[in-house]
């Protein structure tokens, strides 16, 4: 308990805006139901597959877009025109509210250097946070519990909304939960033999580290099932979703935050962008579940006021090749857009310059920012936490929290 | 049963097969050496041509569907076909080194043909010289490929293969210099496939033939000279001793004269992989009774264990795939080049939670609601085999029954979990167990639940 504690207060204390708080208040908070209003969460939507990030922000002003899509650019006149240059796809009609609203930043150009077209090395690097020559066992929102949360011994500093856990939410001593369904991962853990045997074996009698790591991470996985589940049957929903598996899963995120449970990253996919084939009815279909599912979120968050606290970031392993191919699809190409979205944002529209298409690497776009500079900016100015300690490299900062 | 004999079982195996005697010495590590003398080569995919045939077939979209599909059914039937392969007792030892390589040269192709060769290579080399296993492997199809060798030409170098050569397969990070890197890729251009048959080609037009400098000498070096040069080194056998140390033994504590100690014997016998086992099965580091029961299993090993432990067949190998995703270690398809992280890597609380569910699945064939991550790649015919959530696996209690029924509980649990458990089980689990299965009305569906319980533990995590 003690350890979780000084980690939500170390966390708070950085935030601005709780610094005149004295802090013995602070701590006395810490113990009290709903005391974790107020901390910043950090809510990441991975777009799995790669999506076409030029069929979703158009350049449709530039005529090289339209030359190298015959058949696949969206029509100039059915683009949502956000800017003198760019607009959102028609499937985007939420997403384009958000921008209205200004709660909306899209970078363009992003990726890293020598970039990886195959899905799963590309997924690694951006999961783990590493360079493309390097293979790291950990992801990048693990080494964040493992740097701001030594000694926790809860399982849901971090939930990623799935039933596997993903290379990101693992560090080296401490991991993130999976929980799909709070109910049911509550009904698995009341089965009286696992009950039982939690109850009599403590990790902490225990001397071997493989068998001590299992049950430690039984009991963790227990009191969480217990606490997630208590919180999430007190939290109502006030906005209504989307009938779709995404949107599902971000409802449980809402119900989560807004119950006050004490998460500071949550972790959603949304798989199907891999458009090699027929790409524009299926991308379109992605691309409003997107929209439609994240604009239920963040009203939901608005209706209890825990938006200002939440930021949303968006990205997908690689975009597609700036070409059309032979079967009305796309393949894997190299940088991309990623999308923020939050309540306050410092810069707001659209970051860098449109892609340039006259100046392209063997058919792909060139990157303009790292990506690790974005998770750098997050952890640093959302998070706060030492993002050169867990990016092992000093990444630059950005200014648009 | 002796403690040793199930250690050996438990690592150099899968787990003790049903009714074995420790009493039978053929089957310590000398006589599942001599059983794995032989070895049984995978040839279920033969149609490399029609694979490659598939770029071309852009201007047929059924003819390239048909090919897709086989591609898709080869994918699945190689992955499970090897998984049997694993459970057969006189093939084990072979098998489970196949599997050590598989991670240590992790390797990842689409085309089922070259992984099929390449798993293959690994199989017959897995038990005799690491010279011939690594001179064969870095002239593997599978490897040049997604090691990106086929791009490796004398005016456009690619190092790709150089560096995970030496940085991953033998002389370990920071032994080395970019510009060892730069050189020793220099000597490997020009190393090739054929994309027609699958096999080894040097382009010695592709080759640069001029003089290269590899770590403190210079000549004008080919690719086997540096492989030859990389093996002349004893960091070498180091590297291979503590990994295999490290995967068969002890993951968490590598005693350094152990490890010195089998390294120089391997150098010194020419890297001669069933010596090292030999030498490290019977050490006493390794039958120390701290190194038993340490390990966490891998998924393919908790599997397979399974299979083994149960004599139990799965009816619907799209079970196998679906067991494989859900806890995130699919054959022939490793993370990346350094291949899968190990032990506690394993456990998180979602897949601790599985693991624990998962014998009651098994041995009642019946449902998860459990489902597996899409990794958003058309081309993975295993994203689809997330409908396979309904176990159908077969074991023969009756057999198992006549195997492990002793004339009162105690002494039949005491059995089982003998069979099962790589540590003793605490009296306090004991005595959960047998609440738990005390209530069993008959002799075979006691022993059934007690397979559960047993297997249901944290401790059936470790091997």
């Amino acid at each position: 308990m003690t350890s979780r504690r000084n980690f939500l207060k170390r966390s708070a204390l950085t935030t601005a805006g709780t610094m005149l708080i004295p802090n013995f208040l602070k701590a006395l908070e810490a113990t009290a139901p709903g005391s974790f209003a107020g901390e910043k969460i950090l809510v990441v939507i991975q777009l799995s597959g790669g999506n076409d990030g030029l069929n979703t922000i158009i350049p449709y002003q530039d005529d090289l877009y339209y030359s190298y899509r015959p058949q696949l650019a969206i029509p100039k006149e059915k683009v949502l025109k956000a800017s003198d240059l760019l607009g959102f796809n028609p499937a985007l009609e939420k997403l384009n509210v958000l921008y209205d609203k200004g709660y909306l930043t899209v970078i363009n150009n992003v990726g890293y250097p020598n970039p990886d077209r195959s899905h799963f090395r590309s997924m690694d690097i951006w999961q783990s946070a590493s360079d493309a020559s390097e293979y790291l066992s950990t992801g990048w929102i693990g080494r964040y519990l493992d740097a701001s949360c030594a000694g926790c011994n809860t399982a849901h500093q971090a939930i990623e909304v799935d039933d596997t856990l993903g290379l990101a939410l693992k560090g080296t001593s401490i991991k993130g939960m999976a929980v799909r369904n709070p109910a049911r991962l509550y009904k698995a853990m009341h089965n009286p033999f696992i009950q039982q045997l939690n109850d009599n074996n403590k990790a902490s009698q225990i001397n071997d580290p493989s068998l001590h790591y299992l049950y430690k991470t039984l009991a963790e996985t227990v009191s969480s099932a217990d606490y997630i589940y208590d919180r999430s049957k007190i939290s109502p929903v006030a906005a209504t979703y989307p009938a779709n598996e995404f949107a599902g899963r971000l409802r449980t995120v809402a119900s989560l935050i807004n119950a006050g449970v004490e998460t500071k990253v949550y972790y959603v996919s949304l798989s199907g962008f891999d458009t090699h084939v027929r790409q524009k009815t299926q991308h379109e279909r992605l691309l409003s579940t997107y929209a439609e599912s994240v604009y239920a979120f963040i009203d939901d968050l608005e209706r209890s006021n825990r938006f200002k606290d939440v930021l949303i970031m968006t990205f997908s392993e690689f975009g597609r090749r700036v070409s059309q191919n032979a079967s009305g699809g796309t393949d894997h190409g190299t940088a991309n857009n990623l999308f923020v979205m939050g309540r306050n944002l410092k810069k707001k529209g659209f970051l860098n310059g449109s892609p340039d298409l006259r100046k392209l690497d063997d058919g792909d776009l060139i990157y303009q920012t790292d990506f690790r500079s974005i998770y750098a900016t997050l952890l640093n100015k959302w998070l706060a936490a030492d993002d050169t300690r867990i990016l092992s490299q000093k990444f630059p900062l950005l200014d648009f929290i | 049963m002796d403690q040793k004999f199930r250690h050996l079982y438990n690592r150099a195996a899968f787990g003790v097969y049903p009714g074995m005697s420790v009493d039978d010495t053929a089957k310590n590590f000398a006589g599942m050496l001599a059983a794995a003398a032989g070895q049984k080569t995978i040839s279920i995919v033969n149609n490399y041509r029609e694979e490659m045939a598939l770029a071309g077939a852009k201007e047929d979209p059924e003819r390239r569907k048909a090919l897709k599909d086989q591609v898709k059914q080869d994918q699945v039937l190689l992955n499970t076909t090897w998984i049997g392969q694993m459970e057969d007792r006189s093939l084990v030892l072979r098998e489970k080194m196949t599997l050590f390589w598989h991670d240590h040269f992790a390797c990842r192709v689409r085309s089922p043909y070259l992984a099929q060769q390449q798993n293959n290579t690994l199989r017959t080399h897995a038990l005799g010289s690491f010279s011939d296993l690594l001179m064969a492997v870095s002239k593997d199809a599978a490897m040049l490929q997604f090691l990106n060798n086929q791009q490796n030409k004398k005016d456009s170098p690619n190092e790709n293969f150089a560096r995970e050569l030496m940085e991953l397969f033998t002389l370990g990070r920071a032994q080395y210099s970019e510009d060892d890197i730069r050189n020793a890729a220099r000597a490997f251009t020009g190393w090739a496939f054929n994309p027609q048959t699958g096999e080894f080609v040097f382009r010695q037009r592709a080759h640069d033939d001029g003089v290269k400098t590899f770590r403190g000498k210079t000549g004008n070096f080919s690719g086997e000279d540096i492989i030859a040069m990389i093996l002349e080194d004893r960091k070498t056998a180091h590297f291979i001793a503590l990994s295999l140390w490290q995967f068969f033994a002890d993951s968490a504590a590598a005693d350094e004269e152990v490890v010195n100690d089998l390294a120089k014997s391997f150098y010194d016998s020419g890297y001669n992989i069933s010596l090292l086992l030999g030498k490290m099965f019977a050490g006493t580091a390794f039958n120390n009774a701290q190194c038993m029961g340490n390990r966490i299993k891998s998924p393919v090993e908790l599997i397979v264990g399974a299979m083994v432990h149960t004599g139990g067949k799965f009816n619907n190998p799209a079970n196998l795939l679906f067991l494989q995703r859900a806890m995130g270690q699919v054959l022939f398809q490793p993370p990346n080049v350094g291949g899968w992280p190990r032990d506690k890597a394993w456990i998180d609380s979602s897949s601790l939670a599985f693991r624990m569910s998962l014998p009651a699945v098994l041995l009642q064939n019946s449902e998860t609601e459990f489902e597996t991550k899409d990794d958003g790649d058309v081309n993975n015919v295993t994203n689809s085999f997330d409908n396979a959530r309904r176990i159908s696996f077969s074991v023969d209690w009756q057999k198992l029954g006549s195997i492990f029924m002793k004339s009162n509980a105690a002494d039949c649990l005491a059995a089982i979990a003998e069979h099962l458990m790589a540590r003793p089980v605490s009296a306090t689990n004991m005595k959960i167990v047998q609440e738990r299965v005390g209530k069993s009305k008959e002799d075979q569906e006691f022993v059934r639940n007690a397979f559960i319980a047993f297997m249901s533990l944290p401790e059936y995590q470790l091997s």
